[in-house]
């Protein structure tokens, strides 16, 4: 099973709302390299997680199959701290 | 002629949103440490009117009336017959849509975008920023600071802004800057050009760079905004719902089914909260949500998440595993929600008010081309999701020999759309079964992650 195997696979994002290929998919998050829901979007197309298994680290795979997506809010208030952090006002 | 439009004058357009927090329990939203989110949290990027809102419990909000001034511009929105589409299915069922298209931007999302920039004016903000996939939202928000004389600037995907370069001067037209992400003009997109200087982007850079716009101007003008999944979003779009129901009273019906497809749910919800209220006062309505078969976050996603924790959300299993028909039992309040949808929304399926369903995206072209070749409009593909149950549930209605009122949201036109319509036409798009073997294989991987716990509110 290669890396690039299913790259030119494509379905519509129903996060972007427009189509994307599998590569974008297994390399457009930050950590782990692969977007949280590649394993909801793809699974009816391919053993996705067959594919992660053999093309990701245990430790990304367990990221990946037990992904923690925070509530909205949470996720806002977390980059407005990062932000602010970055910015150099951060009062926290 | 039969009447095929149901119109209301300006005039009685309704002047309050619906607030559902009023009629639901929901925890409190959680930050990153697990404590509540107080209103100082969310103040650098949003200003306190729309903070407030955010948590209000109040059922009934007034609409301003600059805000009014402005929805008037194509509000109230037709409540439109569809009875081309009913003589094609050979129906007795009445179809009815709200055509949100028919705004500026051409989708339901102004409907938000307007009193969020209104909301920011007063408070004296000049400049928001905000994230867009493929466009939709940019665009909305842009024609509503437009409205309003504040700038606006919107940081849009990478991969979406090559495929999509009209959405860019759709903003433009209106004032906007729509830059693509990562850009160079905030540290994150520097950060992330830097590790990949080809990178297409991410929904997540995209929106670390809006909100690090907001929040990095000292001078405390500007702010951020978001198109959905908020309480105040889903609050904004109820207009649509109140102006149908006031369009039905006019003609003597009341719906039997309301249909809305559900991203992050709040053109569903635009439509659908009104006549949930309704639906717990005692109305027989039955109310659907309509997702992608293929990746879907209500119906039959491949992990249910449990709320073992009081931030977080752990996957239990497979759910592909449970089949085709499956729909999830309702759950804990407050406890299970599921990846990018409104909490609200969420909660409405774990009490058992709204049901989930799921349609392949070949139905769904199938029923948008249907819809365009008999009532004209191109619908937009999230449009199709709620289409594709709309014709099952008017076939039903003709094998039961029912004359069933069916609405459903027109959430916006697919007239910058048309490249997934010329994949449909030149036969790209399939649809995908997994065999039994292969949901075994599934079931087995994650056999050992925790099981739910299956709670209703109240249990």
């Amino acid at each position: 099973m290669k890396p690039d195997q299913y790259d030119e696979l494509e379905r519509r994002c129903p996060r972007l709302g427009g189509p994307v290929t599998f590569h974008y998919c297994r390399t457009s998050g930050q950590e782990p390299p692969q977007c949280w829901k590649v394993i909801d979007c793809w699974w009816e197309r391919f053993d996705v997680v067959a594919y992660l298994r053999v093309h990701t680290a245990p430790s990304e795979f367990d990221s990946l199959a037990a992904a923690k997506p925070k509530p909205k809010v949470a996720t806002l208030v977390d980059l407005i701290r990062r932000a602010r952090a970055a910015a150099g006002n951060d009062d926290t | 002629m039969e009447a095929r439009k149901i119109l209301l004058t300006e005039d009685e357009m309704p002047r309050r949103w619906y607030n559902i927090l009023a009629d639901i329990k929901m925890n409190p939203p959680l930050g990153p440490d697990g404590k509540p989110v107080k209103a100082e949290d969310l103040a650098p990027v949003f200003p306190m009117n729309l903070i407030e809102q955010e948590v209000s419990d109040q059922r009934w909000i007034d609409i301003p009336e600059p805000v009014l001034e402005v929805l008037a511009t194509w509000r109230p929105a037709p409540l439109v017959r569809a009875l081309s589409l009913e003589k094609a299915l050979q129906t007795p069922a009445k179809i009815y849509f709200k055509n949100e298209s028919v705004s500026p931007p051409g989708s339901h999302k102004p409907n938000t975008a307007v009193p969020q920039a209104y909301y920011n004016k007063v408070f004296g903000i000049e400049r928001m920023t905000t994230e867009t996939g493929a466009g939709q939202w940019g665009s909305a928000l842009s024609y509503a600071c437009s409205q309003f004389g504040l700038e606006c600037k919107v940081f849009m995907v990478r991969v979406s802004f090559d495929q999509k370069p009209y959405r860019k001067s759709m903003m433009a037209a209106w004032g906007g800057k729509c830059v693509p992400s990562p850009s160079t003009e905030t540290r994150a997109g520097r950060e992330a050009l830097e590790k990949d200087p080809h990178t297409p982007g991410s929904l997540g850079i995209a929106i670390s760079e809006a909100i690090e716009a907001a929040v990095a101007d000292g001078s405390g003008k500007t702010r951020y905004s978001l198109g959905s999944v908020l309480n105040h979003v889903m609050l904004h779009q109820t207009i649509i719902g109140l102006e149908a129901r006031k369009q039905f009273e006019k003609i003597g019906l009341y719906p039997d089914v309301v249909v809305g497809c559900a991203g992050g749910g709040s053109n569903f919800a635009g439509l659908a909260f009104p006549f949930v209220l309704d639906k717990m006062n005692g109305k027989q309505v039955e109310i659907y949500p309509v997702e992608p078969a293929a990746c879907p976050t209500l119906t039959k996603a491949p992990f249910v998440y449990d709320h073992g924790d009081t931030a977080g959300y752990t996957p239990l299993l497979p759910m592909h595993s449970l089949g085709h028909a499956f729909v999830p039992p309702p759950f804990h309040a407050g406890g299970l929600r599921y990846h990018g949808m409104a909490p609200t929304v969420s909660q409405l399926v774990t009490e058992g008010l709204i049901t989930p369903r799921s349609v392949t995206q070949l139905d769904a072209y199938q029923a948008g081309v249907l819809t365009a070749r008999t009532e004209g409009f191109i619908p937009a593909p999230e449009t199709t999701h709620a289409l594709a149950v709309v014709v099952e549930e008017a076939r039903k209605a003709k094998e039961e020999g029912k004359q069933k009122v069916i609405v459903f949201n027109w959430s916006g036109h697919g007239l910058l759309d048309l490249g997934a319509y010329e994949r449909y036409f030149c036969g790209e798009l399939e649809n995908y079964e997994l065999s039994d073997t292969e949901i075994a294989q599934g079931e087995s991987i994650f056999r050992n992650y925790p099981k739910p716990k299956l709670l209703k509110s109240g249990s």
